[in-house]
């Protein structure tokens, strides 16, 4: 038996506790603590969520035509 | 309330924006920002006025999408099998990163860097990449913020699918941003 989850294990894990929202093992800790890839990636997934979150902004625009159709539809 | 004959003009742009960035479909954006106006007009009478108008449509934009996206779901069960198989190289034999797959640092304040215009339209393209119910299950999850119980439901699979589903598109989507977003510019 594995003593530490390693990397894969913990890409896999770092995800789903992001979405349970339950807290770290301590041997996922400990494996944070000595490994700059995992510590990375987590704050990657935070980046993600954070910008997926974000409202958009700019961007495309609904066509004219569109807008004349939704106005017929609403018999305006 | 205002002129619903002002609606498209006032709402129309946000509203498809909305439904754009979780639908990844243009025309079917369209379709749900007609449908929200017209559902929004028959039942305008319920309109308290406790909340802004837009925010008012944009709930039912949101009701909307989520119905979109269970029809997709259902759909793509019968479709093509994601296997995960673009996992592969990324981990070595002994679990570690390899150097290709190895995160890269994107900045210590992931604020910042998700703070940025530019990174949310990346973001956008690279999600337009994945495969549809891998797609949906992240729209879901981290842009419309539903509990991972209520997603598993949206897109009728159980919750340790969802989980996989959530995995792989975290783990595509960082991998195309690095290569989209944080790689540096190449030399000329
Ligand atoms: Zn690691």
């Amino acid at each position: 038996m594995k003593l530490l989850p390693d990397c894969r294990d913990m890409s896999s894990r770092l995800s789903e506790a992001r979405d349970s929202g339950r807290a770290l093992t301590l041997g996922e800790r400990l494996h944070l603590l000595m490994c700059a890839w995992c510590r990375r990636f987590r704050v990657q997934l935070d980046v993600l969520g954070l910008a997926a979150a974000r409202a958009p902004e700019g961007g495309p625009s609904l066509s004219a035509e569109a807008k004349a159709r939704i106005r017929r539809a609403l018999g305006a | 309330m205002t002129d619903p004959a002002a609606w498209p003009d006032a709402y129309g742009d946000r509203l498809f924006r909305y439904a754009l960035s979780r639908l990844r479909d243009a025309r079917a954006a369209e379709e749900l920002v007609q449908e929200t106006l017209v559902t929004a007009f028959r039942s305008r009478d319920r309109f308290q006025g406790a909340s802004s108008e837009l925010t008012w449509m944009t709930g039912i934009l949101r009701n909307k999408i989520f119905e979109h996206l269970r029809r997709q779901a259902k759909e793509a069960a019968l479709g093509a099998v994601d296997d995960g198989a673009r996992e592969d190289g990324l981990f070595a034999e002994d679990g570690h990163w390899t150097k290709s797959g190895a995160p890269a640092d994107w900045g210590g304040e992931p604020a910042k860097a998700a703070e940025s215009a530019e990174f949310a339209a990346a973001l956008r393209a690279c999600l337009d990449a994945l495969t549809p119910a891998v797609a949906q299950a992240f729209v879901l999850r981290e842009m419309e913020g539903l509990g991972p119980a209520a997603c598993a439901e949206a897109l009728g699979v159980p919750s340790n699918h969802l989980a996989v589903l959530l995995y792989r598109a975290r783990m595509r989507l960082r991998r195309c941003l690095e290569r989209s977003w944080f790689a540096p510019e190449p030399a000329r």
